[in-house]
């Protein structure tokens, strides 16, 4: 297991002086504060200084310094501050340096609540939409805890757990969005995170909220510093750290939730922030809490910085969360990619189920299958009614038969070809909750196809394969890069998928933010979309699945040998580090091909190959024709219930895959804590 | 594809068919889209519309259609031409369902930006038309009147159209008359925004519709915002104070919460503000047809007269 301690390495000359450092700190942000203040507002510094010091605004100049650039500056302190704050005292109890507000899931739950809110009872927004973020950021945040448990703060299974329901809680909220476009329009700025200020109202809403931070900083040194010496360690000397702990637990959520009401999702600071703290040589537990608060407020002003410049230079303005992103993504990467190695194995254990595939599943699942195909082909939604079901199912014509065999087609292989990934990915890293979704696979594949209907234009249906296959290859390469030294941990693979699936979103937000009408086409096909994809495409699919089918299950001997252990594949004379090699490339060809045709998938990877391990499939032959099977029949099912449910209303079959999907999930993690 | 080549090569001969034989039914319409030239053999009767700016240029046209993508939206978002009862409602824009739409058997399916990608599929159903309304490199206004005009052509009602498109033009120099009542010789410049939040605002710019019926009222924009597919760009409120105190901002509404900016001293510092030349507008669909056009200048004229000159 890591520890904070070990985190910190000595070596940096800053860390000798901890009074030199906290005075540089305090340097930056001044220096930091001043530069903000020069970008964002034309007045010299001596105009700034008599402002400041009671003279009253005459020219529109003098108001947007008092009104605009002042109020600013200040909610960015306050907000960079807070979040470090809680990122570094999360870390500590935790002791897991990738966790943050953000991976608790703090802002998806804000982010469901406002667009609930916007949709169904608009008039509220404007005076309780506030209260309702906090309601449902501190909601998310307790479902991940809980999800976790104790044993799971520590290690990966806290990060999955905060990854499946912001995950669950995105794809809830982006149905609601396409079914109710416009609706939501004016929270995509909150959505992408933007500290511009208007006058002082959210300072004046936020800071006395934010008093309790007064007490973290009181209380927390020492059952911090206890936690350090380990549960046993602490029992010793006669304390429990638990009730405070929990204590400082609910502060933080507090206060995490008030930040991001305010200012809506600025990801990243609350996460690197207290790494470089440790960095820099912050060891004690007060002192890295103290620190981290300093920096944080240091960073989000420097980040915030380019987004005010930025915003000058393009045609619409940059908010700030784009910002942040766009830095924080590889500034994660690079800072911690040497701290995590491969001895983070904290798996979950989720049910097992039977011991073998007995006969009649394997009977049952063709037939299920068969008979979703023929449903999916015959039923007629608006003959349907439920006291003659069974009118609803008739022969389809030539039209409807040739309109539907390619939705068939492609979920069906989608389904193939997430659960192939999700297989392979989960016996690599030995971890049941690893999936390509939360890795970065997809998201490699989906932040190429973004980024180049941004800057290059054109409809994302169009940009083909080929950009989606350089996405993937790209994050293929980066993974290669970085983990070579650490034998492809999952650890690092994590940390990429967290990374950029952070940048994808901060891309989409900035986009969305702009609320034409390319922002919904963008929704739409991020939500995995059997619809537009053509005969040919489908047909391109099916081939492209057969192949990677038969390489995986050429494969299955290395999985085998992989799952049993590096040394025990060794001493069978398997080259690992090239077997996990290519496997990787298999899995990245799986997810490429998925989602260049049909958009990203949520939670097929992860499930299918997991419930084809409870109805007995353990060993990997069974398994490599089971969990495709499962997921099959997922995708279908997913796709079917998106066209007829609301008919004749579509919604895309990778939402109601991701919602369907998320619910069983989380209801296998609850019943697992249960037990 | 292979009948529209065909019919590519039968027209001239056809039409020249009907030179000679003067005084035979005109039967046969061809109308320009977005991809060249699409012949049918008679008036379509039948027509299903998904974008919503060709929605109101059927109705606008007197046409009824069988299908409309999103009749709840529409009625919330773009109002006015309403869509006349018992048209059938074939689901999102995004992703209409192709099964409903061809139950109902259209004889043509007219689409716009946003929908180009489903092309293939519609052209199973029945000859798609697709029109491109907005684009930064075009004319947004130009191309709704062309727009406007082809679709007239496709129902026989140009005609109709023309009245229509002159009436709006008679319509701009009655709206201009009232303005110099109002103003005098010389009209402010005026630009208009959509609020989204108490710090941030879409601003109409070049190629904006908006845009486009205030110049044809004779009005200069008094902000420079470059030309866009969708002529918006997004900005900091505070930008607005670059309009002078001698300009008009006016606002579309819905507007909910501005109350409390206009409360706000930084916004009472904007030389505009100052000078009490705000100006809210009542709810008008902004990415809408040719007629869409008339409704704005209408709406924005209306705002404008209750500013003090």
């Amino acid at each position: 297991m890591t520890s904070a301690g070990t985190l910190a390495r000595p070596g940096l000359v800053l860390g000798q002086s901890m009074a030199l450092r906290y005075a540089l700190a305090l340097a930056a942000l001044v220096a930091a504060l001043l530069f903000h203040l020069s970008l964002n507002s034309p007045l010299s510094l001596a105009d700034q200084w008599g402002l400041l010091w009671g003279r009253p605004p005459e020219s529109f100049e003098d108001f947007q310094f008092v009104y605009a650039a002042l109020p600013r500056v200040i909610l960015a302190v306050l907000v960079g501050a807070v979040m470090a704050l809680v990122g570094s005292l999360l870390q500590q109890v935790t002791q897991n340096p990738l966790l943050s507000p953000m991976t608790l899931g703090a802002a998806s739950g804000a982010w469901l609540a406002l667009v609930c809110l916007s949709v169904w009872a608009p008039a509220l927004t404007s005076d309780w939409g506030a209260w309702f973020a906090l309601g449902g950021s501190i909601v998310s945040v307790v479902l991940v805890l809980l999800i976790a448990g104790r044993g799971g703060l520590s290690g990966l299974p806290v990060i999955l757990a905060g990854m499946a329901t912001h995950i669950l809680m995105g794809a809830i909220a982006t149905a609601i969005i396409l079914l109710n476009q416009y609706a939501t329009n004016n929270l995509f700025i909150w959505g992408a995170g933007d500290l511009t200020q208007t006058d002082w109202q959210w300072v004046t809403w936020l800071l006395p909220k934010l008093s309790v931070a007064v007490i973290v900083l009181l209380l927390a040194p020492r059952p911090l510093t206890l936690l350090r010496l380990g549960d046993a360690g602490a029992g010793a000397r006669g304390l429990s750290t638990g009730p405070v702990l929990v204590v400082l637990l609910l502060l933080s959520l507090w206060l995490v939730a008030s930040a991001i009401t305010a200012v809506g999702v600025i990801s990243f600071i609350g996460l690197i922030t207290p790494n470089i703290a440790r960095n820099l040589g912050a060891r004690r537990a007060g002192d890295e809490l103290v620190f981290s608060l300093l920096l944080g407020a240091v960073f989000l002003l420097l980040t915030d910085c380019i987004a005010v410049a930025a915003s000058g230079w393009f045609p619409d303005m940059v908010p700030s969360g784009t910002a942040a992103a766009l830095i924080g993504a590889p500034a994660l990467i690079w800072f911690a990619r040497k701290r995590l190695s491969a001895r983070d194995q904290t798996a979950l254990e989720l049910p097992e189920g039977v011991p073998r595939v007995s006969r009649r599943t394997w009977l049952l699942a063709p037939v299920v299958l068969l008979a979703l195909v023929l449903l999916s082909l015959c039923f007629k939604p608006d003959a349907f009614s439920f006291l003659h079901p069974l009118q609803s199912l008739r022969w389809p014509s030539d039209l409807v038969l040739s309109l539907r065999w390619p939705r068939i087609v492609t979920a069906a292989c989608a389904g193939v070809g997430m659960a192939l990934a999700g297989l392979i990915l989960q016996r690599l890293i030995r971890n049941p909750l690893a999936s390509p979704d939360i890795l970065g696979m997809s998201a490699g594949a989906t932040l190429a196809l973004v980024l180049f209907t941004v800057f290059v234009g054109g409809s994302i249906h169009e940009a083909g394969p080929f950009v989606a296959f350089a996405g993937s290859a790209g994050v293929l390469a980066l993974l290669l890069v970085l983990g070579r030294r650490t034998q492809y941990s999952p650890g690092i693979m994590i940390l990429v998928g967290i990374s950029l699936a952070a940048m994808i979103e901060a891309m989409v937000q900035f986009v969305l933010a702009k609320a034409t009408e390319d922002a919904y086409t963008i929704i739409g096909w991020l939500s995995g979309s059997t619809y537009r994809v053509s005969d040919a495409k489908a047909l391109w699919l099916a081939g492209g699945t057969v192949i990677l089918f038969g390489l995986a299950l050429a494969t299955s001997r290395w999985l085998t040998l992989i799952s049993a252990g590096d040394a025990i594949a060794e001493a069978r004379g398997l080259n690992t580090s090239r077997a996990r090699l290519l496997l990787l490339v298999l899995v990245c060809a799986c997810c490429a091909l998925v989602t260049a045709i049909m958009g990203p998938i949520a939670f097929v990877g992860l499930l299918a190959p997991h419930v084809a391990t409870l109805m007995g499939a353990r060993k990997v032959w069974p398994q490599l024709w089971l969990a495709p099977l499962v997921g099959m029949v997922l995708m279908l099912f997913s796709d079917w219930l998106g066209w007829s449910l609301l008919y004749p209303k579509q919604m895309p079959a990778g939402t109601i895959a991701a919602i369907l999907g998320g619910s069983y999930f989380i209801f296998l993690l609850a019943r697992r804590r249960l037990r | 594809m292979i009948l529209r080549g065909a019919y590519r090569h039968l027209v001239p001969w056809f039409s020249l068919c009907c030179l000679l034989l003067s005084g035979a039914a005109r039967a046969e319409v061809t109308v320009t889209d977005a991809h060249g030239e699409h012949t049918f053999e008679q008036i379509p009767e039948r027509v299903v519309t998904i974008s919503w700016a060709m929605t109101e240029n059927v109705i606008e046209l007197g046409v009824t259609p069988v299908g409309v993508a999103d009749i709840e939206g529409y009625n919330e978002w773009v109002v006015r031409p309403a869509v006349p009862d018992g048209v059938d409602d074939i689901g999102k824009r995004g992703e209409p369902s192709i099964e409903e739409l061809a139950a109902l058997k259209p004889d043509v399916i007219i689409i716009s930006n946003g929908q180009e990608g489903l092309i293939d599929k519609l052209e199973q159903v029945a000859p798609v038309l697709y029109f491109n309304a907005f684009g930064a490199e075009q004319d947004n206004a130009r191309a709704a009147r062309r727009i406007f005009r082809e679709t007239a052509k496709l129902f026989g009602q140009e005609e109709r159209a023309q009245r229509k498109l002159d009436a709006m033009d008679a319509r701009f120099d009655e709206l201009r008359q009232q303005l110099h009542d109002h103003f005098g010789e010389a009209l402010p410049p005026v630009t208009g925004v959509r609020f989204n939040n108490q710090s941030v605002v879409f601003i109409y710019g070049a190629n904006a519709l908006s845009q486009y019926a205030l110049n044809h009222l004779g009005i200069e924009p008094a902000m420079d915002i470059p030309p866009s597919q969708w002529g918006i760009a997004q900005k900091k409120l505070t930008s607005l104070s670059q309009m002078s105190k001698d300009s008009v901002l006016l606002y579309f509404k819905p507007a909910p919460g501005v109350e409390r900016l206009f409360e706000s001293p930084l916004w009472q510092a904007m030389p505009v503000a100052r000078a009490g030349h705000v100006a809210g507008v009542e709810s008008t669909w902004s990415y809408g047809g040719a007629m869409s056009i008339r409704y704005l200048a209408e709406a924005m004229t209306d705002a404008l007269l209750t500013i003090e000159p």
